[in-house]
């Protein structure tokens, strides 16, 4: 019983973790210039993150290895030291689109100057990480980010139209629409991809699984939590984009402005609605800054072998400390500068498509290798699907950023 | 693996983590000396920890860059200290025995006069 309720807790968290700014603000944008036909995109990047992140778990379960270790062991000293920039600023930039999301949600609600709730939000997490046990902030942020449940209900009530929901799981090119559409379409891919496949998530769940010390029989634990609890977060991402292509659409919204998406549950349920989604993106985007400003510890401590890990007393991995309130530190510096969190946004999915492919490399190869993984090694479906989705991932890091300056970060 | 078998050295040693006899981290090893003669048997004599034992590992642009961010100090540890290796690399003594963990050492002293740290 004790099993099934960390199974569940462990799935919910995963959802209510999966829904971060730039998943909202693509998916509602998506929706709202492409209707439902993006759809396909994020049902095949969530395949693609459930294959990687089972992936992920498995070898933290098995060899104690989390991916930053692997990452050098693999790619070797000079490109695992530009991965490790690459990765550290991309960190850096989404924790600070992250914060600048959750201060615009917190401006909404209470109407205090951006600033100042960008340097309280900052210093809550700070605090919420120094003081609560990991566990804790995971399931902290994880759960109330269930809030966001309210636009998947929002979807129910507002009857879109079924078929042409179903029809956007096909994967598709609308080659009807104008060379400009069709280019700003390919852009979008490319952004959803990345978004979805952010290799924040891979580096903070793989470092989770070695510090709650996962063992050979969490495996099969990791791959429901994997598989089912990101399967059910994309399909609340998903229901954003088809509240967007139902309600804002038809009125030409568009919702290029953080905090419009929560008028999709504003419409069918009212005040309620839209206090619950504003609460649900202030959680779910606080949520992400954790997770991304830790990742940036764990990758930095993991290569350089310092100690580290939050179940560890700050005095007991101080670097690692010093690693996250940095870049919780220098996040709110980026924000103050008065750059606007979607600019962040756009930047964080850019940079990250770019390093993916060095994320998920190694990751592949040491999940493929018998010595390390023994009986654990990838099975014929994951090598097949893996090696399929890693090849997709590195044609999209190289046309991400032509398709960026061609379409002006999706404005054509 | 014990450390007086036959190893694959820059895949089986290179860029491991180095733990020491109580369980903490002390660094990656960033390359290995290496010690024989022709006609003699090429053996391991240190491991080599620290950003100075990039060089020649990365671009001459890259070690510089390196050096400007994080130092050019490298520690040896003698291949004496070590008692197996796996997926990590495991030492018969502690980190400050063989001087590792300095950096993290002073910071850990520095942080304990911290409250609630």
């Amino acid at each position: 019983m004790g099993g099934l309720i960390e199974i569940t807790l462990g799935i919910m968290t995963a959802v209510g973790g999966f829904v971060d700014v730039s998943e909202m603000v693509f998916a509602a944008q998506a929706g709202s210039r492409f209707i439902f036909s993006l759809i396909w995109v994020f049902a095949i990047g969530t395949i693609a993150m459930g294959i990687f992140g089972e992936m992920s778990g498995r070898v933290a379960a098995i060899t104690k290895q989390p991916v930053f270790n692997l990452m050098r062991q693999r790619l070797d000293l000079g490109p695992g030291i530009i991965a490790l920039i690459g990765s550290v600023v991309t960190s850096l930039i989404t924790c600070a689109a992250e914060i600048g999301g959750t201060a615009t949600v917190l401006k909404y609600l209470t109407g205090w100057p951006y600033p100042l709730l960008a340097g309280l939000t900052t210093l809550a997490l700070v605090l919420v990480i120094w003081a609560l046990p990991f566990k804790w902030i995971e399931r902290l942020f994880g759960l109330l980010g269930l809030l966001m449940l309210v636009f998947a209900v929002s979807t129910v009530k507002i009857h879109p139209d079924w078929g042409g929901v179903a029809r956007g799981f096909i994967p598709q090119a609308p080659v009807t629409l104008p060379m400009k559409d069709l280019v700003t379409y390919g852009y979008f891919v490319v952004a959803i991809i990345s978004a979805v496949l952010f290799p924040y998530e891979t580096y903070f769940y793989s470092s989770g699984g070695v510090e709650e010390e996962w063992k050979p029989k969490d495996v099969t634990v990791n791959k429901l939590v994997a598989t089912v609890g990101f399967g059910l977060g994309s399909l609340l991402a998903i229901s954003i984009l088809v509240n967007a292509a139902v309600l804002f659409r038809p009125v030409h919204v568009d919702p290029s402005v953080i905090g419009t998406s929560a008028l999709q549950a504003a419409i069918p349920f009212g005040k309620t609605g839209l206090l619950l989604a504003l609460l649900g993106m202030v959680f779910a985007f606080s949520g992400a800054a954790v997770e991304t400003g830790l990742s940036s510890a764990y990758s930095l401590s993991q290569f350089l072998g310092w100690e580290w890990g939050r179940l560890k007393k700050p005095h007991e991995a101080p670097r690692f400390t010093i690693a996250w309130v940095a870049t919780f530190a220098l996040s709110l510096v980026i924000v103050l500068t008065g750059i606007q969190p979607l600019d962040l946004v756009e930047w964080a999915v850019v940079l990250s498509i770019v390093v993916l492919p060095a994320t998920y490399l190694p990751l592949i190869l040491i999940a493929n290798d018998r010595k390390y993984m023994n009986q654990y090694v990838n099975g014929p479906i994951s090598n097949t699907l893996g090696w399929v989705f890693y090849a997709m991932i590195c044609v999209a890091a190289v046309a991400a950023l032509p398709l960026y300056f061609v379409t002006q970060g999706g404005k054509l | 693996m014990k450390p007086n078998g036959a190893l694959k050295l820059l895949a089986e040693v290179r860029d491991l983590q180095i733990v020491d006899k109580d369980g903490k981290n002390c660094g990656i090893c960033d390359d290995i000396e290496l010690e024989g003669a022709p006609g003699k048997p090429l053996k391991i004599k240190a491991l080599l920890v620290g950003p100075g034992a990039y060089e020649g590992r990365i671009p001459k642009w890259l070690f510089w860059m390196v050096c400007k961010m994080a130092g050019s100090r490298m520690t040896r540890v003698p291949w004496s200290a070590v008692d197996k290796i796996s997926a990590r690399i495991f030492l018969n003594v502690t980190g400050e025995e063989v001087g590792l963990r300095k950096v993290e050492d002073r910071w850990i002293r520095k942080f304990e006069k911290v409250p609630t740290s």
